[in-house]
Order: C-alpha cells, then sequence, then structure tokens
C-alpha cells in the first residue's frame, strides 16, 4: 500500500470527474481504432471490413471499457453513487409508501433514542474528567452493603497504603450549605460537598479561574478555609464575576476565601445532583452531618465516597488485591469496627448498575421495550418494501435477464431501505428530541442543585444513526433477497402467475412478520398495564396515612451555628409556638416524612433473644426520628403498645417504636412490644421497643414491598435538620406566613429550605415520578398496536390485491361474498392467534423480569390479559376485515380481468 | 500468421513496463512496438492490452499525460514512474530467474 498516493487521486478522479474519465477511454479506444483501420485500409482492406477487423481484434468495446473500469478498484463506489441516484428516483415514484415507512421507522428510531439517552446518562456517560476509564471507586463491603463508604481514618491508611494509583482522593455526599455572597446577608441554601485537597488534581480537572485545592489544604482541621466555586453557580449566582477569586464568603456562618472556578466541563461526578461549590475535608467541623460522630477520629464514621486514578497499566485485578489485603488488614487490627468488612474496587460501570438502585433498571427495561418497538416498525417497513418489491417483480426479472448479479441488485434494494432508514433516522432524532425534553421537564422538588441529566447529544444522535444502519439491513434485506431469488420466465411473463405457484412458500415471511408484531405489541401493552399497576399497587397498599391538611417545612439549625444545646431550645420553642398558633390542630417534629426526599439514615442493631447468623454482628433498618406529636399529626397508627411521649427524655430508658413488618420480622410469634434491641452490637445500649405502627411506604421508590423501619424519639436521638409538621384546619397554605413569622422572631437568619404542603411531596413522590415511567411504556405499547394493526392491514389488503383474480374465479363459479370474506380473513385471523399466543408468553417471560427487578408482587397478574388479549384479537380482527369485505364485494367481471 | 505463443502469466506486465522503459508511448505505438519487437511471435490481443495498462496505472508503476502525436491527434502517453522502475527491475529478475530455471530443466530432459 506504499503507493497510496497515486492511487488516491486516481480513484477519486473517476469518482468525481466520472463524465471526464469516461470522455478519456472513449478516446483512448477510438484512437487506437482510428490506427488499426488506416492500417487495413493499408493493407488494401475495404473501409468496412478494416473497422469490422478492428472491432473484432479488440473484442468488444464495451467489455473492455468495463474491465478497464474494473481496474480502476473502486468499482463499489461509483456503483454505490449510482445506486443512490437510482434510488431516490425510483422512491419518488412512491411517495406515499416512502412516507409511511420513513415515518414508521422515524417512531421506531425516536422512541428508543429516549430511554437511550436515559440509559446513557444513568450508566454510559463517563466521567467529565480526562481519561475517565482510569477513575475507580474504592468501597467498602459488608453483608448489608457492597458499595459502602469509608471514614476519614481509612481514607488516609487507603491513600497511604496503596500502590495502584497516581491518586485517591475523597468527596463527602452533597449537603445543604447556607452560603451568602456578604456576610450578613441572609444565607440561602445552595449545595456543597467536602471533597480531599487532591480532588481536583487527581481528576485532572483544571480551574478556569484561579486554582484548586493544593494537597497540603486537607491537613490540618480547621486552618484552611478555603472554597472553589462550580460553573454553573459562580454563573448563576455571582454573574460570573472573574474577580471574585480573593473575595470572602460566608459558608455556614463561616468565612471562606474564594481561590478558584471549576471548569465549565467539570459539572460533578454525579449523574443527577451538581455541588455548587468545593471545600475541603479539613473543615469538616462546619460542614458534617452527623454530630454524634467525630470525623476525624472515629474509624467507623463512614461518610467518604473513595475514588482512585488507577496507574497506566496497572490492572484492575492487582487493584483489587492490593485494596482486598488492606481490608484484611484493616479487620485484624480493628476487629470490633471492621468485623466482615472487605473492600473492593468498582468500575463506574458497576458503580451505576447497583443492584439497589431502581434508575437504571427503568432506563434498561424502557430501552428494551424500545428495541422490541424498533423491531416492530422494522418488520412493518419490511412487509411494506416487500409489497413494493412485488410490484417491481418485472422491472426485477428484466434486469437478471440482461445480466444484472444478484449480488449487484440486492445491494441497489438495499441501497434504497438504507435512504429510507437515514430519513427514518432524521425523522426519528426529531422524536427522540421531543420525549427527551418531555423527559427534562420532569423536575425533582429540593433545594439542592439537581438536574436532570437525559439529553440528545451526539452519543444519542450516534447511537440512532448505528440504529438506522441496522434497521436498513433489517428491513432491507428480506425483501432484497426474496425478490431478486426468482424464477426468470415467469417473472417475465406474469408476477402473479409465478407467485401462485409459490405463493404459499413466498408469504411463509409475511405471516411471520404479521405474528411478530402481535406478539411484540401485546408485550409492550401488558408491560405499560403491568407498570402501571405495579406502582397503583405500590402506592395503595402502604399509604394509609394523612396526606391532606398538612404543610411541611424544613429548617437545619447548623446553617446558623447552632450547638447541640441550642438545637434542642429551638426545636422546643418551634413546636410549643406553633401549637399556639391559630388554625393549627396539631404540630409535629421529623426528620424526614414519609416518602420525603431526605435520607434519615439507618440504624444498627442486634434483637434480644433472636439468633443472628453465624457471619453476622447486627442488622441495619431505616429510621426516622420522630418528637411525640409524629404519630397523631401523620394520622400513622400504633397498633400495638404506645406511641412516644415527652416523657422519653434523655434522662429515661430509650425506647423506640417499630412498623409491623420489624415485629413480624424478628417476633413472627410473640408481641413485640416490650422486646429490646441493642444498638451497633451485642454489648450496645439496650432499646426497648414500646409500640408498633402499622406499616406504611417510607422511600420514594416504586419498588412494592414492606421494610423493616425504626422511629426513635428526637428528645433521645437528636438530630440538627429535621421538618416541621403543622396539621391545619383549613387550607395549609395559610400556614405558611405564621411558620415564617415564628421563626423569624426565633432566629431572624434562620433559613426555610423546604417549605410546601405534604401533598405536593406525595404526589411528586407516588404519582409525577411513576407517572412519566408509565407514560413512556404506554406510549411505546400505543405506538406497537398502532403498528401491528397498520402491518395486519396492510398484510391482508396485499393479499386481497395478490389473489383478486383467484376472487374473480371463485366468484364465478359460485362462491358467496361470506366464503370469500371467510377465505380471506381466515389467514388473518390464524395469525392473530399465533401472535397473541406468543405474545402471552412473552408477556409472562417480562413480568416475571419486571416482578424480579422492581415491583416483588410474584404471580401473574391476570386481569391485564384479560383486558389486553380480548382488545387486540378485537382490533387485529378489524384490521382484517376492512380489506376482506372490500375484496368480498368486488364484482367478479371486475376481478377476473384485474392485473 | 503461425500460432501466436501465450503469454505467461503476469508477462504482459512486464513487456509493457519494459517497452515504457525505453520511451513514453500511447496505446495504438505499445500494441505495435509488441508486435516488432518479439518479431511477431508474441501476440498481445489487443482487448487486454488497455485493461493492463490501466492496472499499471492504477498500481502506480505508469502514468498517462495528453499529449500530441507527431501527426498533431490528441492521444494518452504512458511513461514510466519512478516506482514503475523499481517494480521493473524485480520483475526482471525474477524473470531471469525463472527463465534460466526453465532452460535448465528443459536441457536437463535432453541429456
Amino acid at each position: 500500500m506504499e503507493h497510496w498516493w497515486f492511487q488516491v487521486p486516481l480513484r477519486l478522479k473517476s469518482v468525481f470527474r466520472r463524465r471526464r474519465a469516461e470522455g478519456e477511454l472513449d478516446e483512448e479506444l477510438q484512437f487506437h481504432l482510428e490506427h488499426k483501420i488506416e492500417e487495413g485500409i493499408a493493407e488494401g482492406l475495404s473501409p468496412e471490413e478494416a473497422r469490422y477487423r478492428a472491432l473484432r481484434a479488440m473484442g468488444g468495446l464495451d467489455q473492455r471499457k468495463e474491465e478497464m473500469r474494473d481496474m480502476r478498484g473502486i468499482r463499489w463506489l461509483t456503483d454505490f453513487v449510482f445506486d443512490i441516484r437510482y434510488a431516490v428516483r425510483s422512491l419518488r415514484r412512491t411517495p406515499g409508501l416512502v412516507a409511511v415507512v420513513v415515518i414508521t421507522i422515524a417512531l421506531g428510531i425516536g422512541m428508543t433514542a429516549t430511554p437511550f439517552s436515559m440509559l446513557d446518562a444513568l450508566v454510559f456517560r463517563p466521567y467529565p474528567v480526562p481519561h475517565p476509564r482510569e477513575v475507580v471507586t474504592l468501597v467498602s463491603t459488608s453483608h448489608d452493603d457492597a458499595f459502602g463508604q469509608f471514614s476519614y481514618r481509612e481514607y488516609l491508611d487507603i491513600r497511604d497504603h496503596t500502590k495502584s494509583y497516581t491518586g485517591v482522593l475523597a468527596n463527602a455526599s452533597l449537603e445543604p450549605v447556607g452560603f451568602s455572597a456578604q456576610p450578613g446577608a441572609t444565607p440561602i441554601v445552595r449545595g456543597g460537598m467536602m471533597v480531599s485537597g487532591n480532588y481536583f488534581r487527581v481528576l485532572g480537572v483544571e480551574p478556569q479561574l484561579g486554582r484548586g485545592f493544593r494537597d497540603d489544604e486537607d491537613q490540618v482541621p480547621g486552618r484552611d478555609a478555603v472554597v472553589v466555586l462550580a460553573p454553573e453557580f459562580w454563573k448563576r449566582e455571582l454573574s460570573a464575576d472573574p474577580s471574585v477569586v480573593g473575595r470572602t464568603v460566608r459558608l455556614n456562618g463561616k468565612d471562606f476565601t474564594v481561590i478558584g472556578v471549576a471548569p465549565e466541563s467539570f459539572p460533578g461526578m454525579f449523574v443527577f445532583a451538581h455541588p455548587d461549590f468545593y471545600v475541603p475535608l479539613a473543615m469538616a467541623s462546619v460542614f458534617s452531618t452527623n454530630p454524634l460522630r467525630s470525623f476525624f477520629v472515629d474509624r467507623d464514621a463512614r461518610e467518604l465516597v473513595v475514588r482512585a486514578r488507577l496507574k497506566p497499566g496497572t490492572t484492575l485485578r492487582k487493584a483489587r488485591n492490593e485494596l482486598g489485603v488492606l481490608a484484611k488488614a484493616f479487620e485484624r487490627d480493628y476487629p470490633r469496627l471492621n468485623r466482615d468488612r472487605g473492600a473492593a474496587v468498582r468500575t463506574q460501570f458497576e458503580m451505576r448498575t447497583q443492584d439497589n438502585d431502581i434508575n437504571w433498571k427503568f432506563g434498561v427495561i424502557f430501552t428494551v421495550l424500545a428495541l422490541a418497538l424498533l423491531l416492530v416498525a422494522c418488520t412493518n417497513a419490511a412487509g411494506l418494501l416487500l409489497s413494493r418489491a412485488r410490484t417491481r417483480t418485472r422491472e426485477i426479472a428484466i434486469r437478471l435477464a440482461i445480466g444484472a448479479g444478484r449480488f449487484r441488485l440486492i445491494r441497489l434494494l438495499l441501497t434504497e431501505s438504507l435512504i429510507l432508514a437515514l430519513l427514518g433516522g432524521a425523522g426519528g432524532v426529531v422524536v427522540g428530541y421531543v420525549g427527551i425534553s418531555l423527559l427534562r421537564r420532569f423536575t425533582i422538588p429540593t433545594e439542592l442543585p439537581i438536574e436532570v441529566p437525559f439529553r440528545m447529544d451526539l452519543r444519542v444522535l450516534l447511537a440512532s444513526l448505528a440504529l438506522s444502519v441496522l434497521s436498513a439491513l433489517f428491513c432491507g434485506l428480506a425483501p432484497a433477497l426474496q425478490s431478486t431469488r426468482m424464477d426468470l420466465v415467469n417473472g417475465l411473463k406474469s408476477a402473479e402467475g409465478e407467485e401462485l405457484r409459490r405463493g404459499r412458500k413466498r408469504l411463509w415471511g409475511r405471516n411471520a412478520l404479521v405474528v411478530a408484531q402481535v406478539a411484540m405489541s401485546l408485550m409492550l401493552l401488558a408491560a405499560s398495564f403491568l407498570m402501571y399497576r405495579g406502582f397503583q399497587n405500590s402506592v395503595a397498599k402502604y399509604t394509609g396515612f394523612h396526606k391532606d391538611h398538612l404543610l411541611m417545612v424544613r429548617v437545619d439549625p447548623r446553617l446558623v451555628q447552632y450547638d447541640a444545646a441550642k438545637t434542642q431550645r429551638f426545636y422546643e420553642l418551634l413546636t410549643e409556638r406553633a401549637r399556639e398558633t391559630p388554625g393549627v390542630e396539631s404540630a409535629a417534629l421529623t426528620q424526614n416524612p414519609p416518602l420525603g426526599l431526605d435520607n434519615s439514615g439507618d440504624v444498627a442493631f442486634v434483637p434480644e433473644g433472636f439468633q443472628m447468623p453465624r457471619d453476622r454482628e447486627s442488622f441495619k433498618a431505616p429510621i426516622d426520628t420522630v418528637d411525640e406529636g409524629f404519630f397523631p399529626t401523620m394520622g400513622i397508627a400504633i397498633v400495638h403498645g404506645r406511641g412516644f411521649r415527652a416523657a422519653d427524655t434523655a434522662e429515661t430508658p430509650r425506647v423506640a417504636v417499630v412498623n409491623e413488618h420489624f415485629a413480624k420480622h424478628y417476633w413472627p410469634n410473640a408481641e413485640a412490644v416490650g422486646k429490646r434491641f441493642r444498638l451497633e452490637n451485642a454489648t450496645g445500649t439496650p432499646v426497648e421497643i414500646v409500640g408498633v405502627a402499622q406499616t406504611i411506604k417510607y422511600e420514594d421508590s416504586p419498588v412494592d414491598r414492606g421494610i423493616d423501619f425504626v422511629y426513635l424519639p428526637l428528645r433521645q436521638h437528636p438530630v440538627a435538620r429535621m421538618v416541621l409538621l403543622l396539621r391545619s384546619r383549613d387550607d395549609p397554605v395559610q400556614l405558611v406566613q405564621p411558620v415564617k413569622s415564628i421563626v423569624g422572631s426565633l432566629d431572624p437568619n434562620m433559613p426555610l429550605l423546604e417549605t410546601r404542603t405534604y401533598e405536593d411531596l406525595f404526589r411528586y413522590a407516588t404519582v409525577d415520578g411513576p407517572r412519566v415511567a408509565v407514560e413512556l411504556v404506554g406510549t411505546l405499547g400505543a405506538v406497537g398496536l398502532l403498528l401491528a394493526i397498520a402491518g395486519l392491514y396492510g398484510l391482508v389488503a396485499y393479499n386481497v390485491s395478490r389473489r383478486t383474480r383467484e376472487i374473480g374465479i371463485r366468484m364465478a363459479i359460485g362462491a358467496r361474498p361470506a366464503d370469500v370474506l371467510r377465505l380471506m380473513m381466515g389467514r388473518g385471523l390464524v395469525l392473530v392467534a399465533i401472535g397473541t399466543g406468543i405474545g402471552l408468553a412473552m408477556g409472562f417471560a417480562l413480568e416475571r423480569l419486571m416482578n424480579s427487578m422492581l415491583f416483588n408482587a410474584g404471580g401473574v397478574d391476570l386481569t391485564v390479559y384479560l383486558v389486553i388479549v380480548p382488545m387486540m384479537v378485537l382490533v387485529t380482527a378489524l384490521a382484517a376485515y376492512v380489506p376482506a369485505r372490500r375484496a368480498a364485494r368486488i364484482p367478479p367481471t371486475v376481478a377476473l380481468r384485474y392485473e | 500468421m503461425s500460432k501466436p505463443v501465450d503469454l505467461v502469466q503476469g508477462t504482459l506486465d512486464l513487456l509493457l513496463l519494459k517497452i515504457l522503459a525505453l520511451q513514453p508511448l500511447h496505446g495504438w505505438a505499445i500494441s505495435l512496438r509488441l508486435r516488432s519487437l518479439s518479431s511477431d511471435v508474441l501476440q498481445v490481443s489487443e482487448g487486454s492490452l488497455y485493461p493492463a495498462l490501466h492496472k499499471l496505472e492504477q498500481e502506480g508503476w505508469i502514468k498517462a499525460e495528453w499529449k500530441q502525436t507527431e501527426n498533431n491527434r490528441r492521444a494518452k502517453f504512458y511513461s514510466l514512474t519512478r516506482l514503475g522502475r523499481k517494480e521493473l527491475e524485480s520483475e526482471t529478475a525474477n524473470w531471469r530467474r525463472l527463465s534460466s530455471a526453465i532452460s535448465h530443466v528443459v536441457a536437463l530432459s535432453e541429456a
């Protein structure tokens, strides 16, 4: 290939300057011929004889030219250009059919682009840093958690005792932080994140302004009050002021110096949340979330995400081994804190496909469903192209007869479908764009900077393009193969004669297409119904509590630097004054109301009298910290024992309320009230269960299952960030102003974080969120059904037109219209029946999959099929009936003459 | 005219390169030259001459130029490129090896 520089220009010349190249070819051969003729005349031949001899010696001018063209080696390219011209010409002859095929494919691809953009954002999109594949996440593993975090001490050990990485960084979770641009201004709540000093350096992120942290800025607790701003925050809150570096801002009441602004390309490492600013880990005293633990000292205060950048050439396996050895050392050195605790290195993909994360699973399910729909669309398009190919039987036969190669013809037909698919792909991008903007409309109600990450970007565009090409192959290949595999003589005589002989065999493909369509759309419709019912069930099952007449307000005294005592006093005064407010029936405090967006954490416990499995030290359950007003205010029933009282204080024995699920789980045959569990481990603080509350839905998750849940009294388990719940006599919104003035009178600097009616929150968690999912699948199913109807209608209509003459003969010799109707519809109905059978089987399989991934409902939901199957049969039968009836009404005289 | 000897596979390229190494020629002249040089023993079908020339051009061994002939007609003149000269050398060496080997074998069988 050393001489490509000769070939490329030559080949390009013959592609782009075809006419000229062809002219030269002609001229050269002509020149030769003329000389040959002159030679002949000189030898004494007549001009005609000389000419004849010259041509014969050449052996056919056109054959020579073909050979010379072949020699150029770009045959395929010039042919391709020809094919495109030809295809465009021939497609323009059937604009209606082209439009239908293009729209079909556009729907298919657009419907796939939308969930793919979701899946891409949730799973595949790489970290926005250089060489993102090198970045891995180190996790602490235990029985309950395969993706646990590390404590600060553990992070330091890992950083200092591993050799596989160019750097090991850590960050805490995104926390609400009180921010004021000028000292003295009322703080607003923004999302801040503590990171290690090497954070930006290890990730390879260069600030666009100022500098990143120095490694030594997280060495001394409390010394370096510096902050790096995120680009969006800098533009939004500080109007992209370049003089911001060096300025002082106030975070949670403490002054910080702005040292830099992160680049536009780095919105943060999370899928959803984008931090507003970054502060060093060493400033943890200002931000730490858990006042009970000492961030810098406790080895089990595991609040840090640890990531690392693999050294080039270091394998994942090596890194895993190294970390495994280190985890063993932890377990040996700190047997109490690290018992049964391992560590693992996870890739980005592993981190984003965690088993307990439901979002990506929805992404997968949607994408699979959408691909099934694309398949339906393609089979439909293939069916249409097949009927188009049939009308061209004679044209194709002529081409074959005059020597076109079969492969060459298939290529021509594939070029046509490629053009169709690319047009469809372009339309699909439009459909997908609309779909994605609908997805983006969905907002998450929180004060934290959270962005819906789904977007139509280059990656989605490329995927759509690839899908277009694939679907071109898929829907073009079958018609191309079939229409070029023909018996020439019959093809030339009449399409019908040929078809009647091989009709049965030939139609097999089309029948299969219709069966596939019916099956697919049945499956999709069943899936959307199943999801809808799944969501409905999960909402209905565990939500027996008050949702109306409730106002919620979230406050966090840490934002204004309250200590524990001051916080307790604040909450006492707050609830006291709230209860005295006119229009308030009752008031309560909770760390996170049911279905709330905060995470109130877990408690590790050992139930007394319960045989612990040999390999574990404690169980875990999510908790909520509430005051004595919570159960009555929320209307959560206490089924046994009592709720909390004001008398449950730090001085009295510790108590807890558990839910029924918890009680049945650990004491299946006994009364749970009066039993005790110990916190952390078998020798921990004993806590007495004083009441059992009804099981409700706690988390904003569509998973339909009851979970263990524990309530702890606020007075015994102080928490800073709480939600005040007010039950109103009238419209809860009327209480907003009174609450503001109460908080303002207690502390004018205290920001209200989340003020809304509980109904809003509930609607978001149970209706708005799942509705997106149900709408998406429902749309898929509906479009699928439309496509199936069109496909079936097309097939029967095609059959009718193909057999019109046969119908005429039958009617001429005495068949009644009813017989014709039966004949024409019969095949369609058989196909619907087979398709329904397969669709049912696929639906059951999908239901099992969805149950195992999402709902845990178990069992087959028959009602879904009782609705869908008859509907499918009815609609598809109608699609077959309409053209069949038309056939039955054709007068025999017309039918007989039909060609 | 006695029956022309079939060309050994691939030797047409060699002949064409050799002829063009002497001077740039157009197609007709090449066909005349072929006939006269081989004293009518080697007859190249005029049909296969042009595809062969095109192949050599595509390989980059010869290049073509449109020029005026002595009697003022436009014709496509082929000439050897640097690559073509190299190719000619190696092909010639190959041919020498091959033909001497064959004459050796032929000589043996007569002894």
